[in-house]
């Protein structure tokens, strides 16, 4: 956790400004996403800079948590050729919107940002002013801190503090009798106001028409009760199975504080388990384990 | 307004002696939906299918649950009985309640009855939301591909062509005529295998409606039943087909050598050869391994090109490649045949380093007068006549442990064969045969194996061998008499072991790219143990042979008429009926990820691009599309799609759904 003493967000900072406005000027991007200084010191929020003049809203600091790759979706139809900043993460959802047909690599351009890791927002509202920040959980156990794809980039190579899956977490859970991780679940899950914040902000969940927003869809009802948003917090862990780029950005917006993770983790170690490693994201043509038919897969039921 | 009637079947006792099917009926009469509920003894009875019909006229229903057997019985028989009443076939439902209910449940009454009107519930309701839906048709390519070409390939494709239609050979050898050709005499007969096998290969060769593509593999098949599209790879065989004449000149001077596979090894042969003497087609091929051409090219030189200078037809082609082309089919009938287990794992046989102890197959070429000893039978060793031979029986059959849990069907009667053969060729050699048990039920068979020891002499002993070692010039064969409970010990000069019969070892991978199903020691699963035994799970495709399990030669030879049978059923149909229950998407709801492309196990899936007013703009965005005629309703994209707008018609999701909900509201 070293790199986030010596990296230099303002260097990096003013590298993105600078081509931000070069991309803008040349009239290589119609329009570049980033992020811009919240209302309070621990909010950045994206941006959406369409002239140069406005580069200077562009900011980088360690809160800089939100994936904007899910942005891209949005110009897919459009004439816009739309640059956005990526983080390792980010670049990994960017690998799965192309590998699930959502983007197309030609209206888009990527510039890479080597990522020190952000720090936990919820933790900065809840310390005093000057406290020290811990890192977010998701960026604890990141191992790729660097972009895996770019056609730009700037700033320098960091190195990954985390080298190991970390599943004590989930373990932990496992190990409880069904009574327990039930009553466990049923109580995060009460929590839940089924706002959807998880869903709209994941890379994963990138659907035309989520099965969420059907109301006749007869799976789930639009009712707010445990039994309710446990099925659709369980559907939605598995409609993401397999190609979770582990983000963390579900959890981070949740307001009601589900651990999301802990699911979206649990299916990660199962899936490895029984289809052998898979690190969604990382290039854009190994198939999610879940989404292709091998004929030897295993069929231990059969 | 859904006017659905209910029919529970007593199936005689096998559901009424367990499930109160009067109170079934009684208890669903009032269920949203039902407008008619009764019971009857047997409603696929025709008088129980009058019922059905008579009720559909006198109560205006538009819709029937039968609640009996399991749909793999009677479906068909009830669909066709609605559809006689007027009604869609695809407006009935069955309920499950004796393999579901009664069977399962006998003894407890009570619960059983409760659960049948449970399942009968559940059928409404999805009967209820049922769709109308009507078969769709396919053309029929009215040709067939056997894969193989040994004695079953060939009778088949015979079989199939005297029908009138045309039918593809693909072998993988340079010639057709498989294991039977590498035989010697046929049980329990003793006639000459190649004598009776060589009509068959030259009539197949020169059948107007035969083609042979021999030394080709099969490498993709696409397409379904009626339309396969099948890739093959044409194997280099640098020899031109068209120029060669088979003068077998170019073989008489080759000096490259190489192990006889076809002579068990127990020979050399040419690197430029024909398997045998009356190989089909009669052409010889390169073999690149050992061909010293083809070798030297691999370290920079080119040398020899003897048999290209020998030629005088110049059919010498070293520049040839693998070839692939595609051709369609209309059926395909799997004929791939067997091979010899490998004894070289048993420690007790000597692991396969003694050169006297040798399997069933080496034997047929000893034995065969165009055979590496022109017919002498004599050790591979010294060539010396054995005066003492041993047989052992199941070397790999009927030993899960280290070999196959099954009995290969085919080794008590060829070492009965064999026995009987070494007696006749050497009056005064000795035989014992081990064995744990003599199982001849085939025609004339018993009366075969009792003449071998009653009439040859032949002496079984009952017991497994525990060794064999050399010992100087004899092999030490020890084991147990079993019958009189003694250990003997033999001293003979030879060891034929029966070997087990296992399948071609390609089969596996051929039944994946064929789309068939093979069991856990690789033979293909036919698709009903007893009234499919020619069929597979996979429409259009067949099995004929050893290919499916341990077979002789006059059952291969019955079960390739019987898929010949199958092959021109299928054939003589200008169209086929296509199941109208497969998956369709809803073009609003697909995002067009693509991701039940790669899972469609058919290939049936495909992303296609459409026009779309989005925000007063036309886009053009891509979204799934299902082939029908390839789609076998797995449902694999339906689970896959997350959107939920891939769904299966006949389980759609709200069919599903429907079910659920019935099952819950009787629970809650």
């Amino acid at each position: 956790m070293s790199n986030a003493f010596v990296y230099n967000f303002d260097q990096v900072q003013n590298e993105m400004r600078a081509m931000a406005k070069e991309l803008l000027e040349s009239g290589e991007a119609t329009m570049v996403i980033g992020w811009e200084k919240g209302a309070l010191p621990y909010q950045s929020t994206p941006v959406m800079i369409r002239s140069a003049e406005d580069v200077d809203k562009l900011i980088w600091d360690a809160y800089c948590q939100q994936n904007l790759s899910t942005y891209l979706i949005d110009y897919i139809y459009t004439d816009e050729k739309v640059a956005i900043f990526a983080k390792g993460c980010d670049t990994r959802a960017y690998n799965r919107l192309i590998q699930d047909n959502r983007i197309k690599a030609e209206k888009c351009i990527v510039i890479g940002v080597p990522c020190p890791g952000m720090k936990n927002a919820r933790e900065a509202a809840r310390l005093p002013e000057n406290a020290e920040v811990p890192m977010a959980n998701a960026c604890k156990e990141c191992r790729y801190p660097n972009p895996v794809v770019f056609d730009k980039r700037v700033g320098t190579d960091v190195t990954a503090w985390c080298t190991e899956r970390d599943f004590s977490d989930v373990e932990a859970i496992e190990a409880m009798p069904a009574d327990d991780k039930y009553a466990f679940w049923q109580s995060q899950y009460t929590k839940c106001i089924r706002c959807y914040a998880c869903r709209n902000i994941c890379p994963a969940c990138n659907c035309t028409s989520c099965i969420f927003d059907q109301s006749a869809s007869g799976w789930c009802s639009k009712d707010i009760n445990a039994s309710e948003n446990q099925f659709y917090g369980v559907t939605r862990a598995f409609h993401v199975a397999g190609r979770c780029i582990e983000c963390g950005q579900c959890e981070m917006v949740c307001p009601s504080e589900v651990p999301i993770m802990l699911m979206n983790k649990k299916f990660i170690k199962d899936i490895d388990s029984l289809f052998g490693a898979h690190e969604a994201g990382l290039d854009t043509n190994t198939p999610a384990p879940l989404s292709h038919f091998s004929v030897s897969d295993p069929e231990e039921f059969m | 307004m859904e006017r659905v009637g209910v029919f529970i079947c007593h199936c005689g006792s096998n559901i009424g002696a367990v499930v109160d099917c009067a109170r079934v009926a009684e208890s669903v009469k009032d269920y949203p939906g039902v407008a008619f509920s009764t019971d009857y003894k047997y409603m696929c009875s025709e008088p129980g299918q009058e019922m059905i019909q008579n009720a559909i006229r006198e109560h205006n229903l538009n819709r029937v649950v039968v609640a009996s057997c399991s749909p793999r019985m009677h479906e068909k028989t009830f669909r066709a009985c609605v559809a006689k009443a007027g009604l869609n076939e695809y407006m009935f439902e069955m309920a499950n309640i004796r393999e579901h209910c009664s069977w399962v449940h006998a003894g407890r009454n009570e619960e059983a009855t409760e659960k049948a009107i449970d399942l009968v519930k559940m059928a409404i309701s999805k009967v209820c939301n049922n769709e109308v839906l009507m078969k769709g048709h396919a053309p029929v390519t009215k040709r067939a591909l056997v894969v193989g070409g040994g004695i079953a390939g060939i009778q088949c494709a015979l079989d199939i062509a005297n029908n009138g239609y045309q039918v593809d050979i693909l072998e993988r050898t340079p010639s057709i005529g498989g294991k039977m050709s590498q035989i010697d005499k046929t049980f329990p007969t003793i006639d000459c295998s190649a004598c009776i096998l060589t009509p068959k290969m030259v009539e197949a060769s020169s059948h107007p409606n035969i083609k042979l593509i021999t030394f080709a593999e099969l490498e993709k098949v696409d397409g379904y039943v009626g339309n396969f599209e099948v890739t093959i790879r044409s194997k280099a065989r640098s020899v031109d087909m068209s120029k060669c004449t088979g003068c077998g000149t170019c073989m008489t001077k080759c000096p490259g050598k190489a192990d006889d596979e076809f002579n068990m090894n127990l020979r050399k042969r040419t690197a430029i050869y024909t398997p045998f003497p009356q190989a089909i087609p009669n052409k010889p091929v390169i073999d690149r391994e050992s061909c010293l051409k083809f070798k030297s090219r691999k370290e920079g030189k080119d040398v020899c090109g003897v048999c290209a200078k020998l030629c005088p037809a110049g059919a010498i082609d070293y520049e040839q490649q693998d070839e692939l082309f595609t051709e369609r089919y209309g059926a395909i009938v799997m004929a791939t045949g067997y091979e010899q287990f490998d004894h070289s794992i048993y420690g007790e046989y000597g692991y396969g380093k003694y050169p006297d102890v040798i399997s069933g197959l080496h034997f047929e070429r000893l034995v065969n007068a165009s055979g590496p000893t022109q017919g002498h039978i004599v050790r591979p060793s010294d060539h010396k006549e054995p005066k003492t031979v041993v047989m052992v029986k199941c070397v790999g059959s009927r030993d899960p442990e280290h070999g196959k849990s099954y009995c290969s069907r085919t080794c008590c009667m060829y070492t009965a064969k064999q026995a009987t053969m070494i007696r006749d060729h050497c009056p005064d050699t000795k035989v014992y045969v081990f064995y744990m048990d003599v199982r001849t039920p085939g025609k004339l068979y018993d009366e075969f194996y009792n003449r071998t020891r009653e009439e040859y002499g032949v002496e079984y002993i009952r017991g497994r061998v525990s060794k064999i070692y050399q010992d100087g010039e004899t092999l030490r064969v020890k084991g147990e008499d079993t019958l009189l409970g003694r250990q003997i010990e033999i001293d003979a000069d030879m060891v034929i072991l029966a070997n087990a019969m296992i399948p071609n070892p390609d089969s596996e991978r051929m039944a994946q790219i064929v789309g068939i199903g093979y069991d856990k020691d690789g033979w293909f699963t036919e698709s009903h143990p007893k009234l499919g035994p020619v069929e597979t799970h996979t429409a259009g495709v067949f099995l004929a042979g050893a290919c499916q399990g341990p077979k002789d030669i006059p059952d291969s030879v019955a079960q390739a008429g019987a898929a010949a049978v199958k092959v021109c059923a299928l054939l003589s149909k200008d169209q086929l009926e296509t199941e109208p229950t497969v998956s369709k998407v809803d073009n609003k709801l697909c995002s067009g990820c693509g991701l039940c492309v790669p899972v469609c196990p058919y290939k049936a899936i495909s992303l296609e691009t459409i026009q779309e007013r989005v925000a007063g703009k036309t886009i053009e965005r891509q979204v799934a599309n299902i082939n029908g005629s390839l789609c076998q309703g797995c449902g694999a994209c339906t689970v896959t799609c997350r959107s939920g707008a891939a769904n299966l018609k006949h389980f759609t999701n709200a069919q599903i759904l429907a079910e659920v909900d019935a099952l819950c509201q009787t629970i809650l």
